[in-house]
């Protein structure tokens, strides 16, 4: 069973403010209980496979110049520098 | 001037001069205009069009080297990027975001003498099945205007549908290319992960999604993935397909091969429309002489929950960029503390994406990966298995495309759970970076059903055929709009 409080932990974490969108807790509850069908699933004999690639397949790392200063495109900036709020 | 045409046959008339690409990009820019009041399949236009018209015109007629495309005209979803155009994912977050470089797939389009109509709706950043999540306003089905389109690329398959272009781009995530495509009666092809860039297009659930294109015809799937697949310096995720003629041999059948039916995807849950028209399907491709046999995939029952699962943690992370900081800029950061201007800026999201950022960090996070995150990568080890022991003994693997036919506006958006089993018979094919392509099957009693086909990795020259083999078994009605 989800506990509600702690979805709506997740949402602070995560940056939400469900002050806004306290209905969607509801919702992400029922989604989560249809979830629990991963409950039944024998994964017992089941490992956890990824594509790997090795690191000569890999673009080179080095520098690409662009023509624009895309920081331009952004209306909060002071020279070389984007303006963001103060951390606590 | 036919605006229901193919790009095949499009190129054939403009070069022998039936009419020239200006006249053609005019009548589909008065069309867009006529019709995409009631669509609203684009949310942008490209103003430029009708001088990218002439600038191919004075190629053709000076005999300058003109790109293959010959200016036909097609649609990108919103989010893919155009340079100096806007791309707003169907977002108000985005709603002003100007994209400062071009997709890859757009350049090789534009290389080729393309013609860019516009920018298409979408559910908003690609997490819907209908296009209500759009915030701006939902695609109507131009087959009846009170139905859903499919989404997430429901602006695409619209524009295409309503002759508003020949074809368009959209994405696949988890049958966002594929469902709308079904729900219009066009074809969509979601292509082998790795085979199509992705560079531009704007991330939702990146290991698993890939640009596919959408069109009139089987032969139309075939002629853009010839100029768009291959592998990208800017993606390394792509892969080397050795560069294939997709054209050729597209109409060679399939007699011989071996098809499996899946069984979870056919045996519950599907309306009787579209079981009966799988039936037939069925039929025809044993009438094009095809064996087609049962085959179990006994994981499939659980892989709408990990494809939830699964693409709410990447997009957890993907969309945790958009904080009015490098993205959406629109109030000032003074009187405010970093966490509580970013919350504040968040409620920008419309209520899915919400829901699935929320849904994002809680099933990755300490003590609850063990019972979702990581149960689904096992489920999709599981399905990747299960799948590749299918392709040892069929060539294709096929199911309709939806379980149900288009539906009407505000008939499921309020149960989660009966929206997300509209993926069901989709995301197999995502999950396991197989190919898959509905192909336009059946209208019954006004509204599509189209069919899909899955095929081996990288198998998309034996898939487009035996797509087209099942296209040349259907006549169907011309679209009512």
């Amino acid at each position: 069973m989800v506990d509600e409080e702690e979805i709506i932990r997740v949402a602070e974490l995560m940056k939400i403010d469900l002050e806004d969108h306290s209905e969607h807790v509801g919702r992400v509850k029922k989604m989560l209980e249809y979830f629990d069908i991963l409950d039944q699933i024998d994964l017992s004999s089941e490992e956890i496979t990824s594509q790997q690639k090795s690191l000569d397949e890999l673009r080179k790392d080095e520098f690409i110049p662009n023509d624009k200063r895309l920081i331009e495109s952004l209306k909060n900036f002071r020279e070389h520098y984007v303006r963001a709020p103060k951390m606590n | 001037m036919n605006l229901n045409t193919s790009i095949l046959k499009y190129i054939e008339d403009v070069k022998s001069g039936s009419f020239t690409v200006e006249e053609f990009t005019s009548t589909t820019l008065q069309r867009i205009k006529d019709v995409d009041d009631d669509v609203h399949a684009y949310l942008s236009l490209n103003e430029s069009a009708i001088n990218d018209a002439k600038l191919i015109d004075q190629k053709i007629s000076s005999g300058e080297k003109v790109g293959q495309c010959y200016g036909f005209p097609i649609s990108i979803k919103d989010n893919i990027c155009i340079t100096n155009t806007k791309t707003t994912c169907a977002s108000k977050i985005l709603e002003n975001f100007v994209a400062p470089y071009t997709a890859t797939v757009v350049n090789r389009l534009q290389n080729e003498d393309a013609i860019i109509t516009g920018k298409t709706n979408l559910d908003e950043f690609a997490m819907g099945l209908t296009t209500e999540f759009s915030a701006f306003g939902a695609t109507k089905n131009p087959w009846n205007l009170k139905y859903v389109p499919g989404g997430s690329s429901g602006g695409s398959a619209a524009s295409v549908a309503a002759n508003e272009c020949l074809a368009s781009l959209g994405s696949d995530t988890g049958g966002s290319v594929r469902n709308p495509a079904s729900f219009c009666s066009v074809v969509g092809l979601k292509p082998t992960y790795g085979l199509i860039s992705r560079y531009g297009l704007i991330s939702y659930a990146n290991s698993i999604e890939q640009i596919g294109p959408m069109t009139k015809t089987v032969k139309d799937s075939a002629f853009l993935l010839n100029i768009i697949a291959g592998q990208d310096i800017n993606d390394d995720t792509t892969i080397d397909n050795k560069n294939p003629n997709y054209l050729q041999g597209i109409e060679d059948g399939i007699e011989g091969k071996k098809i499996g039916i899946i069984k979870e995807m056919t045996s519950e849950g599907l309306s009787s429309e579209v079981s009966g028209a799988t039936k037939e399907a069925i039929h025809d491709f044993e009438t094009l002489g095809a064996s087609c046999e049962e085959v179990s995939i006994p994981t499939i029952p659980y892989t709408v929950a990990a494809y939830y699962t699964i693409t709410s943690t990447e997009a957890g992370s993907n969309l945790a960029r958009y904080d009015n900081i490098r993205y959406g800029y629109d109030f000032e950061s003074e009187g405010y503390e970093y966490n509580s201007y970013i919350s504040k800026s968040r409620t920008k999201f419309g209520p899915e994406v919400t829901r699935r950022i929320i849904l994002g960090g809680f099933v990755p996070s300490a003590g609850h990966a063990g019972k979702y995150f990581l149960k689904a990568l096992k489920v999709k080890s599981k399905l990747i298995s299960e799948v590749n022991d299918a392709f040892g003994n069929f060539d294709f693997l096929i199911s309709p495309t939806a379980p149900v036919q288009p539906f009407q506006f505000g008939e499921k958006i309020d149960d989660p759970v009966t929206l997300m089993l509209l993926d069901y018979n989709t995301v197999t094919a995502n999950l396991t970076g197989r190919p898959a392509i509905s192909v336009p099957y059946r209208v019954v009693n006004g509204l599509p059903i189209g069919m899909q086909i899955m095929a081996n990795n990288l198998e998309e020259q034996s898939l487009l055929q035996s797509a087209f083999a099942l296209e040349s078994k259907t006549q169907l009605p011309e679209v009512p709009l």
